[in-house]
């Protein structure tokens, strides 16, 4: 018998299913050869690791279980939801809706409450600035007129209605360069005016036209909010060249 | 005898009172499936639970060694059982209670292993990992073997079952016929519903593909 012959028989022949005479040549085959002796050794001791695994024991409750599944069915869902014993089958899908709806509900609480926060309420009353650099004892509340936020990609920019002065102003100052703080308020009207940099006695009727200006005011989120303005006002005289 | 046959018979199940399984008008383990079958067609419901009770160890251990998990061996195992419950009207008789039974598990285990390759689930709680009060008895013979017999005893069966859920199901399903259950090549042919010569040959090529797959750990065998 060839090798080829011997290890295709070798299932049949740990069955006992070959005829005496073939069980007797794979017999004296795998006696002879090594390899095919090998073969047969290593089959056998894998079927027989197989046969030899361990019976397992975990089907506790199985039988409780599939009467309870065919008691539910039979009746429906019903009492038996409440009064099953606990942990007993699989969970159904409403018991597991009960912590659902309670993540839902803190997450839509949290939502809110950081909202809140967001949102800090009205500001006060639309203070001038010297009584309304603090608030009841406290630094004035931020977007307020004594604590005025500045234009950036959240504030909007107060615009001007008209023009802010005279070109008389303009034609009949001396040179000179004016740097000027204007503080719009709320509702439109110019809090403060300061000159920051700047003579003066020549500002004087700068100032005054200022503060008569009027604005739609700066926003923050929709909200009006009173915003600072700087502006630099300057005159230079530039002379011909002598040819 | 229709379907709805036993679900409208009166189920006297308050609960699953495995008392009920010690009834002496039940048959005992090893009797004739008739009578069981019988109660059991006619809706008593203590005689079904005495019918789970005697299959349920083959059943789980069936399903749990085709799936490699416990957990999912009890769901299988579960379902299985309230499969038989339903078309319990439809069995003729024709095969014996257990092959019947054996096919159960097989196609409910083929249809799980689908679902999860569908689903790309390959989460596998190794069976050898049960503590042992939920592990194996061991085999008569190894009561008061020592520790290290003990885990070697272990190892052995974690490699083997490794190997085990390395083969297609098809060669898994069949070994465990017919070398862990000790089915008959005719018995494993009535089960998975082939002829008895594809049996064979499956079988000859499932022992081979198990013979490799074990090939590391068996180099201690000598001819």
């Amino acid at each position: 018998m060839t090798c080829r012959g011997a290890r295709n028989r070798l299932s049949a022949y740990r069955d006992g299913d070959l005829r005496p005479a073939e069980a007797g040549r794979v017999a004296a085959h795998i006696r002879s050869c090594a390899a095919c002796g090998r073969r047969w050794a290593t089959l056998r001791a894998a079927v027989g690791a197989l046969a030899d695994l361990p019976r397992l024991e975990g089907s506790d409750g199985i039988a409780a279980r599939v009467l309870d599944r065919l008691e539910l069915e039979r009746r429906g869902p019903g009492l038996a939801l409440v009064f099953r014993r606990w942990g007993a089958g699989r969970p159904l899908i409403l018991p597991s809706l009960v912590p659902a709806a309670l993540i839902l509900m803190v997450v839509l609480a949290g939502a809110l409450a950081l909202d809140r926060v967001a949102d800090p309420g009205p500001l006060p009353e639309v203070a001038w600035r010297g009584g309304g650099e603090t608030w009841e004892g406290k630094s004035a509340p931020s977007g307020s007129e004594g604590n005025p936020l500045f234009s950036s990609a959240g504030v909007t920019a107060p615009r001007a209605r008209g023009t802010a002065f005279p070109d008389r102003l303009l034609t009949e100052m001396a040179e000179g360069t004016l740097f000027v703080e204007t503080v719009v308020a709320r509702d439109g009207t110019v809090s403060a005016v300061t000159l920051l940099y700047g003579d003066s006695r020549q500002a004087r009727p700068f100032l005054d036209a200022l503060r008569r200006e009027r604005f739609e005011p700066g926003r923050l989120r929709g909200r009006p909010v009173a915003v600072s303005v700087y502006r630099l006002i300057s005159r230079m005289d530039v002379l011909a060249s002598i040819t | 005898m229709s379907n709805s046959m036993a679900t409208s018979a009166e189920l006297r199940v308050a609960s699953a009172d495995m008392a009920l399984l010690s009834s002496e008008a039940l048959p005992r383990e090893g009797a004739p499936d008739g009578r069981l079958l019988e109660l059991c067609r006619s809706g008593d419901a203590h005689a079904f639970a005495r019918l789970v009770a005697l299959h349920e160890g083959m059943v789980f251990n069936l399903a749990a060694r085709l799936l490699g998990d416990p957990e999912e061996a009890r769901d299988a195992s579960q379902e299985v059982f309230l499969q038989v419950f339903r078309t319990l009207a439809r069995f003729e008789g024709r095969s014996s209670l257990r092959t019947w039974i054996f096919r159960i598990v097989v196609n409910q285990c083929r249809n799980r292993q689908r679902w999860w390759r569908r689903r790309r689930k390959d989460r596998c709680c190794p069976i050898e990992d049960l503590t042992p009060a939920q592990e194996a008895r061991l085999p008569a013979g190894a009561q008061g073997e020592s520790p290290y017999e003990s885990a070697r005893r272990g190892e052995e069966a974690r490699q083997v079952q490794a190997a085990l859920l390395r083969l297609s199901f098809d060669h898994r399903a069949i070994l465990l016929l017919r070398e862990v259950q000790g089915l008959s090549c005719e018995q494993v042919a009535a089960t998975l519903r082939v002829p008895e010569g594809t049996v064979k040959s499956r079988l000859a090529r499932a022992r081979e593909a198990l013979r490799r797959e074990l090939l590391p750990t068996l180099g201690g065998v000598s001819p």
